[in-house]
């Protein structure tokens, strides 16, 4: 499904370049939920980012279910949610949810029913007729969770869903996203909240300085190291640092 | 390019604009400056429809540039403050229909925020003179095209540069544009070397004074076809250029 080769990615500032991706390879396949996670500038939001096609890559390719990320193609198969989600002010929330259909170009009947469906699927039933600017960071989160589903995406990608969200947030997010991974869903995400991970993913990825250092399945991990996933976390990035 | 993704994006960026309290407060004082135009005309011995329309057309070029300088240039730099610019383009939509759409979102406030002055400029001039001369929606016309040729340019600018930069860049095209007679002018008296340079600044410029119809409503004479042609093909011409040069900046952005 996600096909990620030899990715590099490298930031310019005055005299200086910073490799953010260095050289990541990856395979996600179809059903899979994948967790990237590192510390703070490891670089996952920028893979996320040049997997959505918002960054383009110095080196190195990727692809979603055949097509070049970027491409309108692969971006028709993606579902995103950005870190802290804004959304225009001046819009409601199903108003937003049309606006995105409208950018799909999925038919209006079509969309209005799977608008109501997925309003209710995030538990924003109630407030479609609420301006987006009268939103709390949790509503933002869920409003964002809903635009990433609808167009029925063969990939979602979620950048730190969980970041900032109260427990009871926190808890309905992670039901919800068990609920598609059960629905046969390929999701790939990263966060740095490593219950969570530990808890939804199949596959993890330990980044760091843009590299991966560790990967695989959290419970295979957990069982060869004999460590809970925090502490070879922890023990992995200072090793590697 | 597709249509329905096109109008999808201006829609929504006319729907954003008409909630900048700046627009209101610009075309509320537009109107009241045209309103105004009566009691100076009342004071300008027998010269009143003169005064009216010179006074009128003028602030409406005026104020509609305003709106294209504090709006325009704002248009594509919030969408990447407030990271509302991710909701787009992560979906189906080429980076070219984003900043057409956001050109045309704003066009189309233009021209409501226009009609909406050209209304009270025509009740002013019915209500004084009771006519109002064919070249009067000419010049409204025109004065609305140069507007959106300098958010075409105003849009180019800010997507590279900061917004106040960009603001003063299109102010500095805006007097260059409107300099265009003096310049040619200047050069054919100037050495070889200046009399290049500012040949160079004419051509490359937009002539803004090809859209002044101001004079002829002034003296009630209706522009002939061949210069309404002219103004449309130019204006085309010129503003088509401006956006496929901001799309080629713009499709090479990251965000």
């Amino acid at each position: 499904m996600l096909v990620i080769r030899n990715l590099t990615k490298q930031f310019y500032q005055r005299n200086d370049t910073v490799t953010v991706v260095d050289n990541l390879s990856l395979h996600i396949k179809k059903g899979q939920v994948f967790g990237l996670i590192g510390p703070n500038g490891a670089g996952k939001t920028t893979t996320v980012k040049l997997v959505a096609g918002l960054l383009f890559p110095d080196k190195g390719n990727i692809t979603i279910a055949g097509q070049p990320a970027g491409s309108l193609e692969a971006k028709r198969k993606i579902g995103f949610m950005n870190e802290n989600p804004q959304f225009y002010y001046h819009l409601k929330a199903r108003e937003v949810l049309e606006f995105v259909a409208d950018l799909f170009e999925i038919d209006k009947k079509v969309a209005t029913k799977k608008i109501d469906v997925l309003l209710r699927e995030v538990g924003l039933k109630d407030a479609k007729e609420i301006p987006v600017r009268k939103f709390s960071k949790g509503m933002h989160q869920r409003l964002a969770f809903a635009v990433a589903q609808i167009n029925n995406p063969s990939l979602l990608l979620l950048d730190e869903p969980l970041d900032g969200l109260d427990p009871l947030g926190r808890l309905d997010f992670k039901q919800m996203i068990l609920k598609l991974k059960s629905a046969g869903a390929t999701i790939f995400f990263s966060s740095h909240i490593l219950s969570d991970v530990e808890e939804i993913c199949d596959e993890v990825a330990i980044l760091h300085r843009g590299k991966i250092i560790l990967q695989g399945a959290p419970k295979a991990l957990v069982k060869s190291s004999k460590q809970s996933l925090e502490e070879l976390f922890v023990r992995s990035i200072r090793h590697e640092a | 390019m597709r249509p329905k993704v096109l109008w999808a994006i201006t829609l929504n960026t006319f729907r954003e604009t008409l909630r900048d309290k700046l627009l209101y407060s610009l075309v509320g004082f537009a109107v009241l400056v045209i309103a105004a135009s009566l009691l100076a005309g009342s004071v300008s011995l027998g010269q009143d429809a003169r005064v009216i329309q010179d006074f009128s057309l003028t602030a409406m070029l005026v104020f509609l540039l305003i709106i294209t300088y504090f709006i325009g240039t704002q248009l594509v730099f919030k969408e990447v403050e407030r990271k509302t610019i991710y909701l787009v383009l992560s979906k189906p939509v080429s980076r070219e229909t984003f900043y057409l759409g956001k050109f045309l979102g704003l066009c189309l406030t233009i021209l409501v925020a226009g009609l909406i002055m050209a209304t009270m400029f025509v009740a002013v001039l019915a209500i004084k003179t009771h006519q109002v001369p064919v070249a009067a929606y000419f010049a409204v016309g025109a004065v609305i095209l140069e507007a959106w040729l300098l958010t075409a340019v105003s849009l180019l600018f800010s997507s590279f540069t900061s917004p106040l930069s960009s603001a003063i860049y299109t102010f500095g095209v805006t007097l260059i544009g409107h300099g265009s007679a003096t310049i040619w002018l200047l050069s054919q008296k100037a050495s070889p070397v200046v009399r290049g340079i500012l040949e160079g600044v004419y051509y490359v410029f937009p002539n803004l004074e090809k859209f002044n119809l101001r004079n002829d409503v002034v003296f009630n004479l209706a522009p002939d076809i061949t210069q309404v042609v002219w103004i449309l093909l130019y204006f085309v011409g010129y503003t088509a250029f401006l956006l496929i040069l901001g799309m080629s900046a713009f499709r090479k952005d990251e965000f």
